[in-house]
């Protein structure tokens, strides 16, 4: 049985739920927990990141990482309320 | 009788503060949504807040501003701003329920589609104004909220758990009811002021649904946090 497509909206709140239970994740760690193509992996990750959900962090051994922000928190927050009011009215 | 009397005597006051009243719920939609939009960017709450400032555009332009800038401002420009704000957020607000299938790129208030739906409002009020009569608006709104009202109730149907879905799909259709009237009112009716009462209060249930749903949801988004 195919699995469902997620709505974009579902990709986003999964990346971020990611994000905030794994403290400074890695690129790859991430992509694959995404289950996301490696294109739609990094147009997702450049827009969470150019609208302020998300930051790419470098440590001091220049690793990346990814980190929340306080926008992304508040998504984690809010997500479950903007659900319920896409779909009240079916938008 | 004396309702009557009293309501036909002073229909600019009641024009005015129908205006406003309907502004204020449409820009408090407006606003209430503003930062479900910010944090999601989802189209459909992009067409949504659209509609509702539109709409908030159009009443407040006809019934605040139309009252007390004419004549001092040609009231035939009033009704065309009005027509044309009036058919963009019919247009929004059916687009925000179909958008999916559409959707194609990043969007803003400017985009392809909403370009398209500037132009035909536009046109809509042009051809109004120069034929005089608003009927050109009255069909497009027909068509629009019927096609919305049959969304709104597979929405419903599909979704039953979400309370709120059958008032939606209930304020759809009141406002479906509204524009039939409104256009036997003025065919048939030659513009009866008080059949026009009547339209503006189902206008105002509309307008008041759509809050109801939108402040209790947000409410219970803030009790949660």
């Amino acid at each position: 049985m195919a699995a469902k497509k997620r709505e974009r909206l579902e990709v986003i709140r999964d990346i971020i739920l990611t994000i905030s239970r794994n403290r400074g994740i890695k690129p790859t760690r991430l992509l694959y927990a995404s289950n996301l193509s490696p294109q739609m992996f990094k147009e997702y990750i450049s827009e969470l990141i150019e609208k302020k959900f998300i930051t790419l962090e470098i440590d001091k051994k220049e690793k990346k990482f990814f980190t929340l922000t306080k926008k992304g928190q508040d998504f984690i927050q809010e997500y479950k309320v903007i659900e319920n009011f896409i779909e009240s009215f079916g938008l | 009788m004396e309702i009557q009397n009293f309501i036909l005597g002073n229909s600019e006051l009641f024009r005015i503060i129908y205006g406003l009243v309907i502004g204020l719920i449409c820009m408090t939609i407006f606003l209430k949504t503003d930062k479900f939009f910010k944090l999601s960017f989802h189209e459909g709450i992009r067409y949504f807040r659209n509609a509702f400032f539109f709409y908030g555009l159009a009443f407040i332009v006809r019934y605040f501003l139309g009252v007390l800038l004419v004549p001092s401002v040609d009231y035939l420009i009033i009704l065309i701003l009005f027509e044309y704000f009036i058919v963009l957020a019919g247009f929004s607000l059916f687009y925000s329920l179909i958008w999916k299938r559409f959707h194609f790129s990043n969007s803003s208030v400017f985009n392809s589609k909403m370009i398209f739906f500037h132009i035909i409002a536009l046109t809509i009020a042009l051809l109004d104004a120069f034929f005089i009569i608003g009927n050109f608006m009255f069909y497009s709104q027909i068509i629009i909220f019927s096609c919305a009202s049959i969304i709104a109730y597979k929405n419903y149907t599909k979704n039953k758990k979400q309370k709120f879905s059958k008032f939606y799909f209930i304020a759809m259709f009141l406002e479906l009811f509204a524009w039939i009237f409104n256009l036997i009112t003025v065919s048939i009716f030659e513009h009866n002021p008080l059949l026009l009462f009547n339209i503006g209060i189902i206008n105002v249930i509309f307008f008041l649904l759509i809050l109801c749903g939108v402040l209790k949801i947000t409410k219970n988004g803030c009790k949660k946090t």
